[in-house]
């Protein structure tokens, strides 16, 4: 699937040959063996002597205090070593901790539970079944406080104020505004067209296959702290748990070992970490903790929550002229947002999408209701999905008000290629783009002419299919040390690489792969720029006494940063082979050409050494005045974020009998800028539309009126099986990020930020000639057959 | 605590005998006094199928049979698929197709669809996915690993077993 | 989590021997599988505690009943009842009424239940409280129709709670199936509702 050049001259990428396996090449994954064999090492794999085992006792109640605790049976059985509550933890200072958004959560509850699954009591014992038993034979006596579950009743005054350990009692959090409100305002005045939607983005969770967990180790001897983590960030995990716990950060080591997806999921930390940490700095012995998949779904990060309003302002030939949006979020019991500290709603102000135009306003205002905590950056930027969801829709409500198609309302509106750098009206400066060619791309690869025609004949016969497009623009890699820290650590990326004497090389990254295929990528950013063979590279991550310090991997950053940053560390090597070359080949340093892999002097071909032949030189045959060895290490700051993006069309039917949604086809089209590998690109756009696929149609964490959880276990949250997946096409563009060192942006979450827009798009458009302009999701086969029923539609 | 019993299996072509008290679940069983770690825990519910493994000759969710109902029993887990020194053509399928991307659904993937295969070395798309339908996978989307098995059926047919 | 159980059934006795068990909650309570009354507060409270298990998970709640309205007249009886978890699961609530008819042979009972639940057990959904709730009602016919034939046996002992692992068999089963049983020949109705 070769990519179409679009903006050709921008950041040129020429490619290796196949034996060095550089940038563009379809290189088999080098650590699939492992997995294949079943010799993954993930943290539950982790064994060490002496090793027991933690269990939560957790809340029943959404919202109660605590009145006892009552551990003395459970203490009494046989095997239990330990069991810590909020009240010991209290002691050291341990009760609580800092959430990565300027709150702090409970560890574990003193005084009262605010979310149903809180964790409550922390149980040691020799064996996991031990653990559990007398997890059940912990005695808590509640005393049920009225629940609040509803973001909008957040701030009634007959609502129960939650936060007690706030100064300020009121369970609002934020509120957050950005643009020009009075050009805003004045535009919609003057506008000729107004359309509104009230979009919300539902709560739903990542899920990764594997659930969180840790193997805390604690070594008397050595005074040494080793953490096997599931961690997305190791580094930052390493210095929190020294602020935090009052640990020297030197002794502390965080090993992220192989990780079974991650998702957003695995970047806060969590209070099993830390009572994992406490019971094993008590008893002495390593403590595993890993959570069961109904912990995972019922308290750990949880995504969206955003209850959105939006308006577009256009004139009557469908040119926008302002958006304003207004947000509600609801962050749980305590805002324990994944997010840089500037950005209290994220990256959400990318709302105003792809398209051009002079003014916008947002408000954003966070709120604490009885829920588990969060909200983390699900497989996409901080809030990215939320904005490009309500934007997509937002445009398609308009195209309905003004009876346009939704694809040329998009063409009349996009930004144009020579617009770029292009300042959006929320403050964004979009580095490149070619919205239209990947929209073009999208329409000829799914028919969309022929398919219009096709539904015209079959609302005829009242036959239900509908069209949904989705031209999306993201907000990646994060980011830019003036802008971007998170607790405080700028959010710059690393990379450290060594060349042995033999011309192979050991290159380590501050970011940590659950399983976007680092240790493949990477090599083949090296072997691109040194030519060195991509098999010779060995690439690592995720040990923090090794690795160079980064921020981890989320919010599609890797490329962006640490891709960066190897690439200039890289060229840093270049420049001092340059310096061994002249002197192996007698010629100054400006007479000699680069290629992948050999320099040779201008001239004379013949006269040229390879960079393993300079390799094994600067350790055996060193120039005078340059030191032995051949290694650099670069930490990237980006000058901007990447902003990668499509167009992705999705087709359905309607069965009017049940309400379901079959998706018939599905087009997708990214442009991500210079692609390092092909393979790797497509099996993230596989895996991202399939999880865009469930949010749109059958994922919801939701909550009733007192606060139990639903969908709190894989029977009730559902992820989708290869019966329900569809057949993805996809398809790329490229257009290269002009400040990146090898033109590219980043791509695994575009997916999940684009598809569930598309489709919502399709079904709408399935039902929008009956007056339906639109349905939240999840859309079920239930939602669907009650607006059908009400239409007297159903079979 | 109950009494443990000692269980005696054969798993991966060894004889192995370990304790097992009886509310035992056959997937702790095998990782943990067996020390074969390629079977994986993903959920509470038996839903999502890391834990499949061939007992008996059959696929089973390891997380819902108890390891004393496996006594006297045959095993096989992703460690033990039958290569003759190098990768199964299931194993080499997943690589050459990109059927995995973190790795934590693949061996009760494999499994899966080894026992598909034995059932029905020639299935078409259609019953490749409901033959892997036990198996949740978050990374993939699917569509890599039908390709995979594909890849393992053309080549099983061809004689590389 | 809240659920509305109707439930309806005949018995072969006359309203007034039906309503001698019915208004006292010591006696209902010796039907309902796995509760006891263990105390009265005053005319109108009693401190109960009733044991469910669904599969391995066992709820042991202790709390409150209280008879809200008593008609002699009308053969009306309301109660309230309120209970936790002994061991902090959750907790439940319960609004009942119960009213007696007479039909040809006997006399007809007409139950309405307003039921709340809090917790683990509530996770499981309005489809499995509802059906533990069927299975439970079952029982307690059964039982309130053995004291009304032999009262002195019913005094000696509760009745026993129902089967865990039975009863998440049951629950599941008929939670799955487009379920219409009638399990004896007096006419049983019910709806469920959420």
């Amino acid at each position: 699937m070769a990519a179409e050049k679009t903006s050709p001259g921008l950041v040129e990428v020429e490619k290796t040959s196949p034996e060095v396996s550089g940038m563009g090449h379809r290189m088999k994954r080098k650590e699939d063996s492992r997995f294949l064999q079943g010799r993954g090492n993930y943290v539950d794999d982790v064994n060490l002597p002496h090793m027991v085992y933690g269990q939560m006792v957790r809340s029943p109640y959404a919202h109660a205090r605590i009145k006892s605790i009552n551990t003395e049976a459970a203490k009494k059985l046989p095997g239990v070593l330990a069991i810590i509550t909020g009240e010991d933890l209290a002691k050291a200072n341990l009760a609580w901790m800092p959430t990565l958004f300027f709150d702090k959560q409970m560890v574990l509850a003193t005084g009262k539970v605010l979310f149903q699954a809180q964790e409550v009591a922390f149980v040691v014992a020799e064996d996991r079944y031990i653990a559990a038993d007398a997890a059940e034979l912990v005695e808590v006596e509640y005393e049920e406080l009225p629940v609040l579950v509803d973001p909008y009743k957040a701030t009634d005054p007959a609502s129960p104020i939650l936060r007690e350990d706030r100064e300020e009692k009121s369970n609002h959090i934020f509120h957050w505004e950005v643009g020009d409100k009075a050009a805003t305002d004045k535009a919609f005045a003057d506008a000729a067209v107004k359309s509104k939607v009230h979009a919300i983005s539902q709560r739903c969770h990542p899920a990764p296959l594997e659930t969180c967990g840790c193997v805390a180790d604690y070594n008397k001897a050595t005074e040494r702290f080793t953490i096997y983590l599931t961690s997305q960030a190791p580094h930052a995990h390493r210095t929190l748990f020294a602020l935090v716990a009052g640990l020297p950060e030197q002794n502390i080591r965080v090993v992220s070992p192989d990780i079974g997806g991650g998702f957003g999921n695995k970047v806060p930390i969590y209070p099993g970490y830390v009572c994992a940490v406490v019971a094993s700095l008590t008893l002495g012995v390593p403590v595993k903790w890993i959570e069961t998949r109904s912990e995972n779904l019922q308290s750990t990060g949880f995504a969206r929550d955003y209850h959105m309003t939006a308006e577009l302002a256009a004139d009557k030939d469908g040119k926008i002229k302002a958006m304003r949006v207004k947000t509600l979020a609801d962050h749980g019991a305590f805002n324990a947002a994944a997010q840089p500290t500037k950005f209290p709603a994220g990256l959400f102000s990318v709302c105003t999408g792809s398209y051009d135009y002079p003014a916008a306003f947002c408000e954003v205002d966070g709120v604490y209701t009885n829920k588990a905590p969060g909200g983390i950056a699900y497989r996409c930027s901080f809030r990215i999905t939320e904005a490009a969801y309500l934007i997509e829709r937002a445009v398609d409500v308009l195209a309905l008000d003004l009876k346009m198609d939704p694809a040329e309302l998009r063409r009349k509106n996009f930004i144009q290629p020579e617009k770029f750098p292009y300042a959006t009206p929320l403050g964004w400066t979009y580095d490149s783009g070619n919205y239209e060619g990947a929209l073009n791309k999208a329409l000829e690869m799914v028919g969309y002419k022929e398919l219009r025609k096709e539904q015209e004949e079959k609302r005829k016969k009242g036959e239900l299919m509908g069209i949904g497009i989705s031209s999306f623009t993201e907000a990646v890699g994060a980011g830019p040390a003036h802008a971007f820290d998170i607790a405080g650590i700028k959010m710059f990326d690393s990379a450290e690489i060594r060349i042995h004497p033999t011309g192979k090389a050991i290159c380590r990254m501050g970011t940590k792969s659950q399983g976007q295929g680092h240790e493949t990528t990477y090599a083949q950013i090296v072997a691109q720029e040194l030519g060195i063979p991509a098999k010779d590279v060995i690439i690592e991550e995720g040990d923090t006494d090794t690795a160079p310090y980064g921020l981890g991997t989320y919010a599609s950053r890797s490329t962006p940063t640490s891709g960066a940053a190897t690439a200039m560390a890289a060229r840093k090597i270049r420049d001092k082979a340059r310096k061994i070359a002249a002197f192996l080949l007698e010629a100054s340093e400006e007479d000699l050409i680069w290629e992948p892999g050999k320099f040779s002097v201008k001239g004379a071909p013949g006269k040229a050494k390879t960079i393993q032949e300079i390799a094994f030189a600067a350790y055996t045959n060193i120039p005078p005045g340059l030191e032995a060895g051949l290694e650099a290490i670069n930490y990237y700051d980006p000058p901007n974020l990447t902003f990668p993006f499509g167009t992705y069309i999705s087709v359905v039917d309607i069965d009017k009998g049940t309400g379901e949604v079959k998706v018939r086809k599905f087009v997708a089209v990214d442009d991500c800028g210079n692609v390092i590998n092909p393979m790797i690109v497509e099996g993230q756009i596989h895996g991202g539309l399939t999880e865009g696929l469930a949010i749109a149609f059958m994922q919801e964490i939701g909550y009733d009126e007192n606060g139990n959880v639903s969908g709190g276990t894989f029977m009730d949250y559902l992820v989708p099986t290869a019966v329900e997946t569809p057949h993805w096409d996809t398809g790329l563009t490229c257009t290269p990020s002009p400040h990146h060192p090898f033109g590219a942006k980043g791509v695994g979450e575009s997916p999940n930020v684009g598809s569930p827009a598309a489709f919502v798009n399709s079904v709408v458009d399935a039902l929008s000639h009956l007056g339906v302009k639109h349905i939240d999701m999840p859309i079920t086969p239930w939602k669907v057959w009650n607006i059908l029923k009400d239409k007297g539609l159903t079979g | 605590m109950a009494k443990k019993e000692l269980i005696h299996v054969k798993i991966n072509g060894k004889d192995r005998e370990a304790p097992a008290e009886p509310r035992l679940l056959l997937v702790h069983f095998i990782r943990e006094q067996l020390g074969f770690t390629g079977t994986h825990v993903g959920c509470d519910t038996s839903n999502c199928g890391a834990c499949t493994v061939i007992l008996n000759g059959r696929s089973v969710k390891s997380c819902t049979v108890f390891a004393v109902q496996a006594d006297g029993g045959e095993i096989m887990t992703v460690e033990g698929l039958p290569s003759n020194g190098a990768l199964h053509p299931l194993q080499e399928g997943f690589k050459e197709e990109h059927g995995l991307q973190c790795g934590f659904c693949t061996p009760g993937m494999l499994m899966s669809s080894y026992a598909l295969l034995q059932k029905n070395p020639t299935p078409s798309e259609e019953e490749i996915r409901w033959g892997i339908s036990g198996n949740l996978c978050r990374c993939t989307g699917y569509q890599n690993i039908v390709k995979a098995v594909q890849y393992a059926s053309k080549k099983m047919a061809q004689g590389g077993k | 989590m809240a659920v509305t159980i109707e439930k309806t059934f005949r018995v072969g006795e006359p309203a007034d021997k039906v309503w001698a068990i019915l208004s006292d909650p010591k006696k209902v309570a010796l039907c309902v599988p796995g509760a006891q009354i263990t105390e009265q507060v005053d005319d109108k409270t009693y401190k109960g505690a009733i044991k469910v298990k669904v599969g391995p998970s066992v709820t042991d709640f202790k709390g409150e009943v209280q008879v809200v309205r008593l008609d002699e007249h009308a053969h009306e009886i309301e109660i309230l009842g309120k209970g936790q978890d002994v061991r902090g699961k959750g907790s439940a609530s319960m609004k009942m009424t119960g009213k007696l008819r007479n039909v040809d042979g006997g006399t007809e009972v007409v139950s309405t239940s307003e039921l709340n639940v809090v917790g683990i057990l509530a996770q499981m959904g309005a489809r499995v409280i509802t059906e533990v709730s069927n299975i439970m009602f079952e029982q307690f016919v059964n039982n309130f129709k053995k004291q009304l034939q032999s009262p002195e046996e019913m005094n000696a002992e509760a009745a026993k709670p129902i089967s865990g692992v039975g009863l998440a068999f049951s629950a599941l089963k008929a939670s799955f199936s487009r379920h219409d049983d009638k399990s004896d020949s007096s006419a049983e109705s019910d709806s469920g509702k959420k």
